[in-house]
Protein backbone atom coordinates (compact mmCIF):
# COMPACT_ATOMS: atom_id res chain seq x y z
CA UNK A 1 0.00 0.00 0.00
CA UNK A 2 1.24 3.45 -0.95
CA UNK A 3 0.30 6.54 1.05
CA UNK A 4 -0.84 9.65 -0.78
CA UNK A 5 -0.85 12.93 1.08
CA UNK A 6 -3.74 15.27 0.43
CA UNK A 7 -2.50 18.85 0.72
CA UNK A 8 -4.47 22.03 1.08
CA UNK A 9 -3.67 24.32 -1.84
CA UNK A 10 -4.65 27.42 0.09
CA UNK A 11 -4.95 28.81 3.61
CA UNK A 12 -8.44 28.81 5.08
CA UNK A 13 -10.68 27.09 7.58
CA UNK A 14 -12.29 23.67 7.24
CA UNK A 15 -15.98 24.30 6.60
CA UNK A 16 -17.24 20.83 5.86
CA UNK A 17 -15.70 17.37 5.60
CA UNK A 18 -17.44 15.48 2.81
CA UNK A 19 -15.62 12.11 2.80
CA UNK A 20 -15.15 9.53 5.55
CA UNK A 21 -12.30 7.12 6.26
CA UNK A 22 -12.79 4.02 4.12
CA UNK A 23 -14.36 5.94 1.22
CA UNK A 24 -12.96 5.17 -2.23
CA UNK A 25 -12.22 8.46 -3.98
CA UNK A 26 -11.54 9.23 -7.60
CA UNK A 27 -8.93 11.74 -8.71
CA UNK A 28 -10.31 15.26 -8.22
CA UNK A 29 -13.12 14.06 -5.93
CA UNK A 30 -13.57 16.38 -2.90
CA UNK A 31 -12.36 15.29 0.53
CA UNK A 32 -13.41 18.46 2.35
CA UNK A 33 -14.47 22.02 1.65
CA UNK A 34 -12.52 24.98 2.95
CA UNK A 35 -13.78 28.48 3.51
CA UNK A 36 -11.29 30.94 2.10
CA UNK A 37 -11.55 34.30 0.32
CA UNK A 38 -15.31 34.21 1.05
CA UNK A 39 -15.63 31.10 -1.10
CA UNK A 40 -16.26 27.42 -0.54
CA UNK A 41 -13.18 25.81 -2.04
CA UNK A 42 -12.88 22.03 -2.24
CA UNK A 43 -9.75 20.05 -1.35
CA UNK A 44 -9.57 17.34 -4.00
CA UNK A 45 -8.00 13.90 -3.99
CA UNK A 46 -4.73 14.22 -5.98
CA UNK A 47 -5.24 10.72 -7.37
CA UNK A 48 -7.54 7.73 -6.95
CA UNK A 49 -7.33 6.10 -3.50
CA UNK A 50 -9.09 5.09 -0.31
CA UNK A 51 -9.35 7.69 2.44
CA UNK A 52 -7.28 6.41 5.36
CA UNK A 53 -6.92 9.33 7.75
CA UNK A 54 -8.44 12.77 8.19
CA UNK A 55 -5.80 15.02 9.74
CA UNK A 56 -8.04 17.99 10.53
CA UNK A 57 -11.51 18.56 11.96
CA UNK A 58 -14.28 20.91 10.86
CA UNK A 59 -13.54 24.44 12.04
CA UNK A 60 -9.76 23.99 12.02
CA UNK A 61 -7.49 26.50 10.33
CA UNK A 62 -5.22 25.06 7.67
CA UNK A 63 -2.20 26.56 5.97
CA UNK A 64 -1.22 26.34 2.32
CA UNK A 65 0.60 23.05 1.76
CA UNK A 66 -0.65 21.45 4.99
CA UNK A 67 -1.46 17.74 4.95
CA UNK A 68 -5.21 17.52 5.62
CA UNK A 69 -5.82 13.85 4.83
CA UNK A 70 -4.03 10.68 3.78
CA UNK A 71 -5.20 8.27 1.10
CA UNK A 72 -4.01 4.76 0.36
CA UNK A 73 -3.58 3.41 -3.15
CA UNK B 1 35.43 -1.04 -57.15
CA UNK B 2 33.11 -2.04 -59.99
CA UNK B 3 29.68 -0.51 -60.38
CA UNK B 4 28.10 -3.73 -59.13
CA UNK B 5 30.38 -3.80 -56.13
CA UNK B 6 29.62 -0.15 -55.36
CA UNK B 7 25.91 -0.80 -55.58
CA UNK B 8 26.21 -3.85 -53.34
CA UNK B 9 28.20 -1.78 -50.87
CA UNK B 10 25.48 0.88 -50.82
CA UNK B 11 22.87 -1.81 -50.15
CA UNK B 12 25.00 -3.29 -47.37
CA UNK B 13 25.58 0.09 -45.75
CA UNK B 14 21.90 0.97 -45.91
CA UNK B 15 20.94 -2.35 -44.37
CA UNK B 16 23.50 -1.89 -41.60
CA UNK B 17 22.16 1.58 -40.82
CA UNK B 18 18.54 0.43 -40.85
CA UNK B 19 19.46 -2.40 -38.45
CA UNK B 20 20.02 0.39 -35.90
CA UNK B 21 21.67 -0.83 -32.69
CA UNK B 22 21.21 -4.49 -33.56
CA UNK B 23 18.58 -7.19 -33.29
CA UNK B 24 19.16 -7.96 -29.60
CA UNK B 25 18.61 -4.38 -28.44
CA UNK B 26 15.57 -3.95 -30.68
CA UNK B 27 14.07 -7.21 -29.40
CA UNK B 28 14.58 -6.13 -25.78
CA UNK B 29 12.65 -2.92 -26.46
CA UNK B 30 9.88 -4.78 -28.25
CA UNK B 31 9.60 -7.12 -25.24
CA UNK B 32 9.08 -4.06 -23.03
CA UNK B 33 6.35 -2.80 -25.35
CA UNK B 34 8.35 0.30 -26.24
CA UNK B 35 8.58 1.43 -29.88
CA UNK B 36 11.98 1.98 -31.46
CA UNK B 37 13.01 5.22 -33.16
CA UNK B 38 11.96 4.12 -36.66
CA UNK B 39 8.67 2.62 -35.51
CA UNK B 40 7.90 5.94 -33.85
CA UNK B 41 8.34 7.69 -37.18
CA UNK B 42 5.99 5.15 -38.77
CA UNK B 43 3.34 6.02 -36.17
CA UNK B 44 3.95 9.75 -36.40
CA UNK B 45 4.16 10.38 -40.13
CA UNK B 46 1.84 9.77 -43.06
CA UNK B 47 2.62 6.41 -44.74
CA UNK B 48 5.66 6.49 -47.05
CA UNK B 49 6.15 10.22 -46.47
CA UNK B 50 9.51 10.05 -44.65
CA UNK B 51 12.56 11.20 -46.56
CA UNK B 52 15.65 10.65 -44.45
CA UNK B 53 18.72 12.84 -44.34
CA UNK B 54 21.94 11.34 -43.01
CA UNK B 55 21.15 7.63 -42.97
CA UNK B 56 24.83 6.93 -43.61
CA UNK B 57 26.19 9.42 -41.09
CA UNK B 58 28.55 7.85 -38.54
CA UNK B 59 30.26 8.78 -35.29
CA UNK B 60 33.37 10.91 -35.79
CA UNK B 61 35.81 8.61 -33.96
CA UNK B 62 37.36 5.97 -36.24
CA UNK B 63 36.46 3.11 -33.89
CA UNK B 64 32.78 4.10 -34.12
CA UNK B 65 32.58 3.56 -37.88
CA UNK B 66 30.21 0.72 -38.65
CA UNK B 67 28.68 0.68 -35.18
CA UNK B 68 27.02 4.09 -35.01
CA UNK B 69 24.05 3.77 -37.38
CA UNK B 70 22.84 7.22 -38.47
CA UNK B 71 25.00 8.35 -35.54
CA UNK B 72 22.10 7.67 -33.20
CA UNK B 73 19.74 10.40 -34.34
CA UNK B 74 17.44 9.67 -37.27
CA UNK B 75 16.61 12.88 -39.10
CA UNK B 76 14.50 13.88 -42.04
CA UNK B 77 11.28 15.30 -43.39
CA UNK B 78 7.79 13.91 -43.77
CA UNK B 79 4.12 14.74 -43.64
CA UNK B 80 1.37 14.65 -41.02
CA UNK B 81 -2.14 14.85 -42.42
CA UNK B 82 -0.57 16.01 -45.68
CA UNK B 83 1.29 18.90 -44.02
CA UNK B 84 5.11 19.03 -44.05
CA UNK B 85 7.18 18.47 -40.89
CA UNK B 86 10.83 18.01 -39.99
CA UNK B 87 11.79 15.34 -37.45
CA UNK B 88 14.65 14.10 -35.32
CA UNK B 89 14.00 10.70 -33.76
CA UNK B 90 16.56 9.66 -31.17
CA UNK B 91 17.70 6.05 -31.54
CA UNK B 92 18.61 4.95 -28.04
CA UNK B 93 19.90 1.59 -29.32
CA UNK B 94 22.82 3.38 -30.99
CA UNK B 95 25.20 4.65 -28.30
CA UNK B 96 22.21 5.84 -26.29
CA UNK B 97 21.48 8.48 -28.97
CA UNK B 98 24.21 10.46 -27.24
CA UNK B 99 25.02 13.91 -28.60
CA UNK B 100 28.01 14.01 -30.91
CA UNK B 101 29.64 16.27 -33.46
CA UNK B 102 28.04 14.51 -36.42
CA UNK B 103 24.49 14.04 -35.14
CA UNK B 104 24.66 17.65 -33.97
CA UNK B 105 25.20 18.61 -37.61
CA UNK B 106 22.13 16.60 -38.56
CA UNK B 107 19.93 18.41 -36.03
CA UNK B 108 21.32 21.75 -37.20
CA UNK B 109 20.51 20.90 -40.83
CA UNK B 110 16.94 19.84 -40.08
CA UNK B 111 16.26 22.94 -37.98
CA UNK B 112 17.71 25.25 -40.62
CA UNK B 113 15.70 23.74 -43.46
CA UNK B 114 12.53 23.69 -41.36
CA UNK B 115 12.91 27.40 -40.56
CA UNK B 116 13.71 28.29 -44.17
CA UNK B 117 10.99 26.16 -45.73
CA UNK B 118 8.37 26.87 -43.06
CA UNK B 119 7.56 23.62 -41.33
CA UNK B 120 7.35 22.47 -37.71
CA UNK B 121 10.20 20.52 -36.07
CA UNK B 122 9.37 17.45 -34.01
CA UNK B 123 11.93 16.06 -31.57
CA UNK B 124 11.25 12.47 -30.58
CA UNK B 125 13.33 12.36 -27.42
CA UNK B 126 15.22 9.54 -25.77
CA UNK B 127 18.91 10.29 -25.28
CA UNK B 128 21.71 9.67 -22.81
CA UNK B 129 23.33 13.11 -22.99
CA UNK B 130 26.78 14.08 -24.19
CA UNK B 131 28.74 11.27 -25.84
CA UNK B 132 31.81 10.36 -23.88
CA UNK B 133 34.69 10.29 -24.60
CA UNK B 134 33.95 12.47 -27.66
CA UNK B 135 33.07 15.40 -25.46
CA UNK B 136 36.02 15.07 -23.08
CA UNK B 137 39.07 17.29 -23.13
CA UNK B 138 39.67 20.53 -24.99
CA UNK B 139 39.01 18.89 -28.36
CA UNK B 140 35.64 17.69 -27.06
CA UNK B 141 34.87 21.17 -25.76
CA UNK B 142 35.75 22.59 -29.16
CA UNK B 143 33.43 20.15 -30.90
CA UNK B 144 30.58 21.03 -28.51
CA UNK B 145 30.50 24.64 -29.64
CA UNK B 146 30.28 24.44 -33.41
CA UNK B 147 26.88 26.13 -33.69
CA UNK B 148 26.40 29.33 -31.69
CA UNK B 149 22.69 29.31 -32.58
CA UNK B 150 22.16 25.72 -31.43
CA UNK B 151 19.80 26.78 -28.67
CA UNK B 152 18.39 29.92 -30.26
CA UNK B 153 14.60 29.95 -30.32
CA UNK B 154 12.90 32.49 -32.56
CA UNK B 155 9.59 30.68 -33.07
CA UNK B 156 9.75 30.86 -36.86
CA UNK B 157 7.99 27.50 -36.95
CA UNK B 158 6.43 25.39 -34.18
CA UNK B 159 8.71 23.02 -32.22
CA UNK B 160 7.28 20.00 -30.47
CA UNK B 161 8.93 17.40 -28.23
CA UNK B 162 7.85 13.91 -27.24
CA UNK B 163 9.79 12.54 -24.28
CA UNK B 164 9.68 8.78 -24.68
CA UNK B 165 12.43 7.38 -22.49
CA UNK B 166 15.41 8.59 -20.52
CA UNK B 167 15.98 12.13 -21.79
CA UNK B 168 19.18 13.83 -20.79
CA UNK B 169 21.16 16.46 -22.63
CA UNK B 170 19.89 17.19 -26.13
CA UNK B 171 16.36 15.78 -25.72
CA UNK B 172 15.84 17.80 -22.56
CA UNK B 173 17.27 20.99 -24.00
CA UNK B 174 15.06 20.82 -27.10
CA UNK B 175 12.01 20.01 -24.98
CA UNK B 176 12.64 23.13 -22.93
CA UNK B 177 12.78 25.17 -26.14
CA UNK B 178 9.60 23.59 -27.56
CA UNK B 179 6.06 24.94 -27.79
CA UNK B 180 4.57 21.65 -26.67
CA UNK B 181 6.05 18.79 -24.65
CA UNK B 182 4.37 15.45 -24.11
CA UNK B 183 5.91 12.79 -21.88
CA UNK B 184 5.26 9.08 -21.68
CA UNK B 185 4.91 8.08 -18.04
CA UNK B 186 8.15 6.35 -17.10
CA UNK B 187 10.26 8.67 -19.26
CA UNK B 188 12.71 10.97 -17.48
CA UNK B 189 13.83 14.48 -18.18
CA UNK B 190 16.60 16.15 -16.20
CA UNK B 191 19.90 17.93 -16.62
CA UNK B 192 21.80 14.71 -15.90
CA UNK B 193 20.67 11.12 -15.26
CA UNK B 194 19.97 9.79 -11.79
CA UNK B 195 23.18 7.78 -11.98
CA UNK B 196 25.37 10.72 -13.02
CA UNK B 197 23.68 12.97 -10.47
CA UNK B 198 24.16 10.42 -7.66
CA UNK B 199 27.87 10.12 -8.45
CA UNK B 200 28.33 13.88 -8.79
CA UNK B 201 26.68 14.90 -5.54
CA UNK B 202 27.42 11.69 -3.56
CA UNK B 203 23.77 11.21 -2.70
CA UNK B 204 21.25 8.56 -3.61
CA UNK B 205 18.87 10.07 -6.16
CA UNK B 206 15.63 8.56 -7.38
CA UNK B 207 15.42 9.05 -11.16
CA UNK B 208 11.62 9.35 -11.10
CA UNK B 209 11.74 12.05 -8.42
CA UNK B 210 14.56 13.78 -10.29
CA UNK B 211 12.80 13.94 -13.62
CA UNK B 212 9.57 11.95 -13.80
CA UNK B 213 6.24 13.00 -15.23
CA UNK B 214 4.73 14.11 -11.92
CA UNK B 215 7.59 16.52 -11.25
CA UNK B 216 7.27 18.06 -14.68
CA UNK B 217 3.49 18.18 -15.02
CA UNK B 218 2.73 19.25 -11.42
CA UNK B 219 5.71 21.26 -10.22
CA UNK B 220 8.01 22.54 -12.97
CA UNK B 221 5.40 22.95 -15.72
CA UNK B 222 8.03 21.99 -18.29
CA UNK B 223 5.81 19.19 -19.61
CA UNK B 224 2.36 19.97 -21.01
CA UNK B 225 0.86 16.51 -20.95
CA UNK B 226 1.71 13.02 -19.63
CA UNK B 227 0.34 9.90 -21.30
CA UNK B 228 0.72 6.14 -20.88
CA UNK B 229 2.11 4.98 -24.24
CA UNK B 230 4.35 6.05 -27.12
CA UNK B 231 1.35 5.91 -29.44
CA UNK B 232 -0.67 8.29 -27.25
CA UNK B 233 2.28 10.68 -27.07
CA UNK B 234 2.69 10.77 -30.84
CA UNK B 235 -1.08 11.22 -31.28
CA UNK B 236 -0.85 14.22 -28.94
CA UNK B 237 1.94 15.71 -31.08
CA UNK B 238 -0.26 15.42 -34.16
CA UNK B 239 -3.24 16.85 -32.35
CA UNK B 240 -1.28 19.86 -31.07
CA UNK B 241 0.10 20.65 -34.53
CA UNK B 242 -3.43 20.47 -35.93
CA UNK B 243 -4.28 23.79 -34.20
CA UNK B 244 -1.17 25.56 -35.48
CA UNK B 245 -0.07 26.89 -38.86
CA UNK B 246 3.03 25.37 -40.50
CA UNK B 247 4.95 28.55 -39.68
CA UNK B 248 4.57 31.97 -38.10
CA UNK B 249 3.85 33.61 -41.44
CA UNK B 250 0.51 31.86 -41.92
CA UNK B 251 -2.84 31.78 -40.15
CA UNK B 252 -3.85 28.47 -38.53
CA UNK B 253 -5.88 26.12 -40.74
CA UNK B 254 -9.65 26.52 -40.49
CA UNK B 255 -11.47 23.23 -39.96
CA UNK B 256 -14.93 21.86 -40.58
CA UNK B 257 -17.24 22.49 -37.64
CA UNK B 258 -18.17 19.09 -36.16
CA UNK B 259 -21.84 18.24 -35.97
CA UNK B 260 -23.40 19.01 -32.61
CA UNK B 261 -21.04 21.92 -31.82
CA UNK B 262 -22.78 24.50 -29.67
CA UNK B 263 -25.92 22.40 -29.39
CA UNK B 264 -25.93 22.51 -25.57
CA UNK B 265 -25.49 26.23 -24.95
CA UNK B 266 -28.24 26.17 -22.35
CA UNK B 267 -26.23 23.63 -20.35
CA UNK B 268 -23.69 26.37 -19.50
CA UNK B 269 -26.21 27.90 -17.12
CA UNK B 270 -26.74 24.51 -15.49
CA UNK B 271 -22.99 24.04 -14.98
CA UNK B 272 -22.86 27.15 -12.81
CA UNK B 273 -23.66 26.93 -9.08
CA UNK B 274 -26.47 29.13 -7.81
CA UNK B 275 -24.34 30.76 -5.11
CA UNK B 276 -21.41 32.98 -6.03
CA UNK B 277 -19.58 31.48 -3.05
CA UNK B 278 -19.52 28.03 -4.63
CA UNK B 279 -17.05 26.72 -7.16
CA UNK B 280 -17.33 24.76 -10.39
CA UNK B 281 -15.06 23.19 -12.99
CA UNK B 282 -14.72 25.66 -15.86
CA UNK B 283 -13.63 22.90 -18.25
CA UNK B 284 -17.26 21.78 -18.45
CA UNK B 285 -18.19 25.24 -19.68
CA UNK B 286 -15.30 25.44 -22.14
CA UNK B 287 -16.38 22.15 -23.72
CA UNK B 288 -19.85 23.59 -24.27
CA UNK B 289 -18.50 26.80 -25.81
CA UNK B 290 -15.90 25.22 -28.12
CA UNK B 291 -16.48 23.10 -31.21
CA UNK B 292 -17.35 19.51 -30.27
CA UNK B 293 -14.31 17.50 -29.06
CA UNK B 294 -11.94 20.38 -29.82
CA UNK B 295 -10.80 21.31 -26.30
CA UNK B 296 -7.12 20.39 -25.82
CA UNK B 297 -5.82 21.41 -22.41
CA UNK B 298 -2.13 22.21 -21.93
CA UNK B 299 -0.39 22.02 -18.54
CA UNK B 300 -3.59 20.68 -16.97
CA UNK B 301 -1.88 19.70 -13.69
CA UNK B 302 0.14 22.91 -13.29
CA UNK B 303 -1.14 26.28 -12.06
CA UNK B 304 -4.62 24.81 -12.12
CA UNK B 305 -6.56 27.91 -11.06
CA UNK B 306 -6.19 28.87 -14.73
CA UNK B 307 -6.95 26.57 -17.63
CA UNK B 308 -4.93 27.09 -20.80
CA UNK B 309 -6.30 25.17 -23.75
CA UNK B 310 -6.28 25.17 -27.51
CA UNK B 311 -9.70 24.72 -29.04
CA UNK B 312 -11.76 25.68 -32.08
CA UNK B 313 -14.74 27.95 -32.35
CA UNK B 314 -16.58 27.87 -35.63
CA UNK B 315 -13.65 25.93 -37.06
CA UNK B 316 -11.08 28.57 -36.07
CA UNK B 317 -8.17 27.80 -33.73
CA UNK B 318 -8.34 29.76 -30.47
CA UNK B 319 -6.31 29.86 -27.26
CA UNK B 320 -8.45 29.84 -24.12
CA UNK B 321 -7.21 31.25 -20.81
CA UNK B 322 -9.95 30.52 -18.32
CA UNK B 323 -10.25 30.91 -14.55
CA UNK B 324 -11.00 27.61 -12.87
CA UNK B 325 -12.68 28.28 -9.52
CA UNK B 326 -12.46 24.54 -8.73
CA UNK B 327 -8.82 25.14 -7.77
CA UNK B 328 -7.93 27.82 -5.21
CA UNK B 329 -11.27 29.45 -5.96
CA UNK B 330 -9.76 30.72 -9.20
CA UNK B 331 -7.17 32.85 -7.35
CA UNK B 332 -4.17 33.16 -9.63
CA UNK B 333 -0.92 31.83 -8.17
CA UNK B 334 2.67 32.05 -9.36
CA UNK B 335 2.48 28.87 -11.43
CA UNK B 336 -0.70 30.08 -13.13
CA UNK B 337 1.07 33.38 -13.97
CA UNK B 338 3.92 31.54 -15.67
CA UNK B 339 1.48 29.29 -17.49
CA UNK B 340 -0.63 32.19 -18.75
CA UNK B 341 2.40 34.12 -19.99
CA UNK B 342 3.91 31.19 -21.86
CA UNK B 343 0.51 30.49 -23.43
CA UNK B 344 0.25 34.11 -24.62
CA UNK B 345 3.65 33.67 -26.26
CA UNK B 346 2.54 30.47 -27.99
CA UNK B 347 -0.70 31.93 -29.31
CA UNK B 348 0.78 35.24 -30.43
CA UNK B 349 3.73 33.57 -32.14
CA UNK B 350 1.46 31.37 -34.24
CA UNK B 351 -1.43 33.71 -34.97
CA UNK B 352 -3.98 32.09 -32.66
CA UNK B 353 -6.61 34.49 -31.24
CA UNK B 354 -6.77 34.55 -27.44
CA UNK B 355 -9.95 34.29 -25.40
CA UNK B 356 -10.08 35.06 -21.68
CA UNK B 357 -12.91 33.51 -19.65
CA UNK B 358 -12.79 35.21 -16.31
CA UNK B 359 -14.01 34.29 -12.82
CA UNK B 360 -11.22 35.14 -10.42
CA UNK B 361 -11.00 36.76 -6.97
CA UNK B 362 -7.56 38.23 -7.69
CA UNK B 363 -4.00 37.05 -7.44
CA UNK B 364 -3.37 34.62 -4.61
CA UNK B 365 -1.66 36.73 -1.99
CA UNK B 366 0.52 35.36 0.79
CA UNK B 367 4.07 34.39 1.63
CA UNK B 368 4.29 31.47 -0.81
CA UNK B 369 3.81 33.73 -3.81
CA UNK B 370 5.95 36.60 -2.55
CA UNK B 371 8.85 34.22 -1.90
CA UNK B 372 8.72 33.25 -5.55
CA UNK B 373 8.59 36.78 -6.90
CA UNK B 374 4.87 37.02 -7.67
CA UNK B 375 4.92 40.76 -8.51
CA UNK B 376 7.56 40.22 -11.19
CA UNK B 377 5.57 37.42 -12.79
CA UNK B 378 2.36 39.48 -12.74
CA UNK B 379 4.12 42.28 -14.62
CA UNK B 380 5.84 39.81 -16.94
CA UNK B 381 2.34 38.70 -17.94
CA UNK B 382 1.15 42.29 -18.43
CA UNK B 383 4.20 43.09 -20.52
CA UNK B 384 3.59 40.05 -22.70
CA UNK B 385 -0.11 40.88 -23.00
CA UNK B 386 0.70 44.41 -24.10
CA UNK B 387 2.92 43.04 -26.88
CA UNK B 388 0.31 40.59 -28.22
CA UNK B 389 -0.99 41.46 -31.69
CA UNK B 390 -3.45 38.61 -32.31
CA UNK B 391 -7.15 39.26 -31.53
CA UNK B 392 -7.93 39.19 -27.80
CA UNK B 393 -11.45 38.66 -26.50
CA UNK B 394 -12.78 38.51 -22.96
CA UNK B 395 -15.87 37.06 -21.35
CA UNK B 396 -16.37 37.96 -17.69
CA UNK B 397 -18.33 35.00 -16.36
CA UNK B 398 -18.63 35.91 -12.69
CA UNK B 399 -16.12 37.95 -10.76
CA UNK B 400 -13.01 39.76 -11.92
CA UNK B 401 -11.21 41.55 -9.13
CA UNK B 402 -8.03 43.46 -8.52
CA UNK B 403 -5.00 43.88 -10.76
CA UNK B 404 -5.84 40.49 -12.27
CA UNK B 405 -8.80 42.20 -13.99
CA UNK B 406 -6.25 43.77 -16.33
CA UNK B 407 -4.18 40.60 -16.73
CA UNK B 408 -7.32 38.75 -17.81
CA UNK B 409 -8.08 41.22 -20.58
CA UNK B 410 -9.93 43.98 -18.70
CA UNK B 411 -9.25 47.69 -19.11
CA UNK B 412 -9.04 47.59 -22.90
CA UNK B 413 -6.50 44.78 -22.81
CA UNK B 414 -8.97 42.86 -24.98
CA UNK B 415 -10.38 43.95 -28.34
CA UNK B 416 -13.87 43.22 -27.07
CA UNK B 417 -15.36 42.34 -23.70
CA UNK B 418 -18.71 40.78 -22.88
CA UNK B 419 -20.05 40.17 -19.40
CA UNK B 420 -22.50 37.56 -18.26
CA UNK B 421 -25.36 39.24 -16.35
CA UNK B 422 -24.07 38.07 -12.95
CA UNK B 423 -20.57 39.48 -13.57
CA UNK B 424 -19.07 41.31 -10.61
CA UNK B 425 -16.31 43.83 -11.15
CA UNK B 426 -14.49 45.39 -8.27
CA UNK B 427 -11.18 45.61 -6.53
CA UNK B 428 -11.90 43.00 -3.84
CA UNK B 429 -14.94 41.09 -2.66
CA UNK B 430 -17.16 43.78 -1.00
CA UNK B 431 -17.28 41.79 2.24
CA UNK B 432 -13.48 41.82 2.46
CA UNK B 433 -13.47 45.45 1.29
CA UNK B 434 -15.55 46.58 4.29
CA UNK B 435 -12.99 45.15 6.69
CA UNK B 436 -10.08 46.75 4.81
CA UNK B 437 -11.74 50.14 4.30
CA UNK B 438 -13.62 50.54 7.60
CA UNK B 439 -11.73 48.17 9.90
CA UNK B 440 -15.08 46.56 10.71
CA UNK B 441 -15.84 42.88 11.31
CA UNK B 442 -19.36 41.60 10.68
CA UNK B 443 -19.77 40.32 14.25
CA UNK B 444 -19.06 43.84 15.59
CA UNK B 445 -22.08 45.44 13.92
CA UNK B 446 -23.88 43.17 11.42
CA UNK B 447 -26.36 45.82 10.30
CA UNK B 448 -23.74 48.46 9.51
CA UNK B 449 -21.43 45.87 8.01
CA UNK B 450 -24.10 44.60 5.57
CA UNK B 451 -25.06 48.16 4.61
CA UNK B 452 -21.43 49.11 3.89
CA UNK B 453 -20.89 45.88 1.93
CA UNK B 454 -23.95 46.61 -0.17
CA UNK B 455 -22.71 50.14 -0.85
CA UNK B 456 -19.28 48.88 -1.87
CA UNK B 457 -20.80 46.27 -4.16
CA UNK B 458 -23.39 48.56 -5.73
CA UNK B 459 -21.39 49.84 -8.68
CA UNK B 460 -19.68 46.60 -9.55
CA UNK B 461 -22.29 45.09 -11.85
CA UNK B 462 -22.10 44.10 -15.51
CA UNK B 463 -24.60 46.90 -16.21
CA UNK B 464 -22.19 49.51 -14.87
CA UNK B 465 -19.31 48.18 -16.97
CA UNK B 466 -21.53 48.16 -20.05
CA UNK B 467 -22.79 51.68 -19.29
CA UNK B 468 -19.18 52.87 -19.19
CA UNK B 469 -18.59 51.02 -22.50
CA UNK B 470 -15.78 49.04 -20.89
CA UNK B 471 -17.88 45.97 -21.69
CA UNK B 472 -19.18 46.10 -25.24
CA UNK B 473 -22.05 43.78 -24.44
CA UNK B 474 -23.80 41.82 -21.72
CA UNK B 475 -24.76 38.37 -22.93
CA UNK B 476 -26.53 35.26 -21.70
CA UNK B 477 -24.13 32.39 -20.98
CA UNK B 478 -25.86 30.46 -23.76
CA UNK B 479 -24.96 33.23 -26.23
CA UNK B 480 -21.22 32.97 -25.50
CA UNK B 481 -20.25 30.76 -28.41
CA UNK B 482 -22.10 32.86 -30.96
CA UNK B 483 -20.69 36.10 -29.53
CA UNK B 484 -17.14 34.72 -29.69
CA UNK B 485 -17.60 33.40 -33.24
CA UNK B 486 -18.91 36.79 -34.30
CA UNK B 487 -16.08 38.69 -32.59
CA UNK B 488 -13.46 36.38 -34.13
CA UNK B 489 -14.88 37.37 -37.49
CA UNK B 490 -15.00 41.09 -36.64
CA UNK B 491 -11.49 41.24 -35.15
CA UNK B 492 -9.75 38.90 -37.62
CA UNK B 493 -6.57 40.57 -38.86
CA UNK B 494 -7.55 40.54 -42.53
CA UNK B 495 -5.07 43.17 -43.72
CA UNK B 496 -2.22 40.81 -42.82
CA UNK B 497 -4.01 37.58 -43.67
CA UNK B 498 -4.48 36.78 -39.98
CA UNK B 499 -0.75 37.09 -39.23
CA UNK B 500 0.49 39.14 -36.27
CA UNK B 501 3.81 40.94 -35.81
CA UNK B 502 5.25 38.44 -33.29
CA UNK B 503 6.88 40.77 -30.85
CA UNK B 504 7.02 37.87 -28.37
CA UNK B 505 8.88 35.57 -30.76
CA UNK B 506 12.14 35.74 -28.81
CA UNK B 507 10.50 35.68 -25.37
CA UNK B 508 12.26 33.23 -23.02
CA UNK B 509 10.98 29.68 -23.25
CA UNK B 510 11.24 29.24 -19.50
CA UNK B 511 11.17 31.89 -16.78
Amino acid sequence: MREIKVLSEISGSVWKIVAAPGDALDEEQPVMILESMKMEIPVLAPERGVLKTLCVAEGASVAEGEVVAILEA
Amino acid sequence: MSLDEAQAELTRRRETALAMGGAAKLAARAAEGVLNARQRLDVLLDPDSFSETGLLAQGIRPEMRGRSAADGKIAGFGRIGGRPVAVVSNDFTVLGASSSAINGKKIQHVKRIAARSGMPVIYVGESAGARMPDRMGAAGRAMLGQDPTEYLRERTTPWVSAMLGPCYGSSTWYACLSDFVVMRKGAKMSVASGRVTSIAISQAVDAEELGGWKLHTDTTGLVDLAVDTDEEALAAVKRFLGYLPDHAGAAPPRCEVPEGSGADGDAIRAALPESRHQTYDVRRILRLVADAESLFELKGRFGRSLVTALARIDGRSVGLIASNPLFKGGAIDVDACRKATSFLVLCDSFNIPIIFMTDQPGFLIGMAGELRGAPGLIMNWMNALSLVTVPKLQVVMRKSYGQAYLNMGGGRNADATACWPMADLGFVDPVIGVSILHGLKREDDPERFDRLAEELGRDSSAWELAALYEAQDVIEPSETRDWLANMLEVHGRRLSGGVGTHRLAAWPTSF
